[in-house]
């Protein structure tokens, strides 16, 4: 048999047809014609860009930090962290169950797999300084609505991480327990947490880093930690402790990513 | 031949190195849930009688608000909403503009060795560890409020994590295609436009997508600070517990990110 040759053959070099080119013609058009508009409705300019960089770069002259609002600036730090690891662990703990409702494999049945997902989806698309700011009022300000806030956003994106991680697992470990009459929970138990959980630590370590750059902000909402301060220090225009805070905040934030980068490389 | 009966009652126990590992993350879990509870002791977290009044004066507004959505401000929310959309797109804009050089500046194959990609890793390393939101307050006191602070500190914010995921991108080029044009002849220049940016184009624009759905969540939430967007009437709203209207504002903003993000998303396995 002739085996089709990729010089000499001229259907060898595959071509889109005119359907998928149009498509993606007409996809680049969509994003052009939004880019027009936006920069049209939201009175953006090169001129914009410009004067943002002056005033930008004008401003953290004026930063230049005052050593002595140190003291200041550990209390509210430490608090920071904290709601951040309170949050972390609480969301976790919380979330463990929904992830095995939320995918296919390990779920119970298909409408409660439905709603679980639907849940994860609606929490999810709520920005946790959002949650923060609507808790802070309602429960009392301070450390608590932070806590509470990035408790959810936690538990809804490692539910949503580790699910994915969870369908695309390994069937014959699940099937072997099935088959020796084991039910769904020893399946996850002895199936799927053993292969997941190096992946599931290392999405753990990824959102901790999310909640600590997530807990420096939601002070300013009245939810504690840092940013409380930080919103004292922009309304008395204190520049000076400004600059020193955003350092501080700065290397501890850079010091705790590079922690856990180097933990999960580790993991996986 | 008779057969060994098999003895039921004898599992052999796990290895040493084994139960090492198991007693390890036994310890591990206690030492985090003591921290824990150590943290929950020593924070400043309100009294009960606190959170109770808290919960009796706002709770229930706060659900009959959310049952019953003020329709008034829909068209305001729906405008703001489009607002914030803009920024996002312009945002995500020029952060993939600015983070596609700094990504071939900060890939260690394309530079040739890791000293040489060392200056753009860090840099980028430096622009992600600052949250968003910091950016957004240091150019609305810089600049004043409005929607073009809001851009900026999207746009700034984006290189970091584009950067470092679009130089990830390089890094992991098939090199063969490369080799082919140099074995033909061609030079660098040949090399970068014919072999490496056919190669990171389509998870170019899956990244740029997913940063555009970050980017949103962002943007809703940049007028907080005074950086326009749907964020600064929920603001105004909050300070006067108009939980009706924040209900509505809130249903906008997640009707369009949940409908953006499925569309995204949709792209996005077409695309990779």
């Amino acid at each position: 048999m002739a085996v089709p040759d990729p010089v000499t053959d001229s259907a060898a070099p595959l071509r889109p047809t005119y359907a998928v080119r149009l498509l993606n013609w007409s996809t680049w058009a969509v994003i052009a014609a939004l880019f027009v508009v936006s920069v049209r409705q939201t009175g953006f300019s090169l001129d914009g860009i410009s004067r943002g960089a002056v005033d930008f770069v004008r401003f953290f002259g004026r930063l230049a930090p005052d050593w002595t609002a140190l003291p200041q600036i550990w209390a509210p730090l430490i608090e920071t962290l904290q709601i951040a690891y309170l949050a972390t662990i609480f969301g976790t703990l919380l979330g463990l169950p929904v992830i095995f409702l939320a995918s296919r494999n390990t779920t119970v049945n298909g409408p409660v797999m439905w709603v679980a997902r639907s849940i994860l989806t609606v929490l999810r698309s709520i920005p946790d300084l959002l949650y923060a700011a609507i808790l802070a009022p309602i429960l009392a300000p301070g450390p608590l609505p932070g806590v509470i806030a990035l408790t959810i956003f936690t538990m809804a994106v490692l539910a949503k991480l580790a699910s994915e991680t969870v369908e695309s697992v390994d069937p014959g470990p699940l099937e072997a327990i099935q088959a020796v009459g084991a039910g769904r929970n020893r399946m996850i138990v002895y199936g799927v947490l053993p292969q997941i959980s190096a992946t599931l630590t290392s999405y753990v370590l990824y959102i901790f880093e999310i909640n600590v750059r997530a807990s420096v902000v939601i002070g300013l909402v009245g939810a504690g930690g840092i940013g409380n301060l930080l919103n004292r220090y922009l309304s008395f225009f204190d520049y000076g402790g400004l600059g020193a805070l955003i350092i501080v905040v700065f290397f501890v934030v850079l010091a705790i990513d590079q922690l856990s980068v180097w933990a999960r490389s580790r993991l996986i | 031949m008779p057969r060994a009966k098999p003895d039921l009652g004898l599992i052999p126990a796990a290895p040493a190195n084994v139960r090492r590992t198991q007693w390890l993350l036994v310890a591990v879990v206690l030492a985090m849930v003591a921290l824990a509870v150590f943290f929950l002791l020593t924070m400043n977290l309100p009294s009960w009688s606190r959170v109770q009044t808290g919960l009796e004066r706002n709770a229930l507004p706060l659900l009959r608000g959310f049952v019953n959505p003020e329709w008034g401000v829909f068209e305001l929310a729906s405008r703001a909403m489009l607002e914030t959309l803009f920024m996002a797109v312009i945002g995500t804009a020029i952060g993939g503009l600015l983070a596609f050089p700094m990504a071939f500046l900060a890939a260690n194959n394309l530079l040739g060795s890791r000293l040489l990609a060392f200056p753009g890793k860090t840099f980028l390393v430096g622009v992600r560890t600052f949250p968003e939101i910091l950016f957004a307050i240091i150019f609305v006191a810089a600049m004043g409020p409005g929607p073009v602070a809001g851009i900026l500190a999207m746009g700034i914010n984006s290189i970091g994590f584009l950067g470092k995921i679009f130089s990830d991108v390089v890094e992991g080029i098939d090199p063969g295609p490369s080799e082919a044009i140099r074995a033909a002849g061609g030079n660098d220049l040949h090399v970068f436009f014919y072999s490496v940016v056919p190669q990171v184009l389509p998870e170019f624009a899956s990244y740029l997508l997913y940063r555009f759905e970050i980017n949103l969540r962002a943007a809703s939430i940049l007028g907080l600070v005074g950086a326009g967007g749907i964020g600064a009437p929920l603001i105004q709203r909050l300070q006067f517990r108009r939980w009706d209207e924040i209900s509505m504002i809130m249903i906008v903003i997640v009707v369009v990110i949940i409908v953006v993000d499925t569309l995204s998303s949709s792209v996005r396995r077409r695309l990779v």
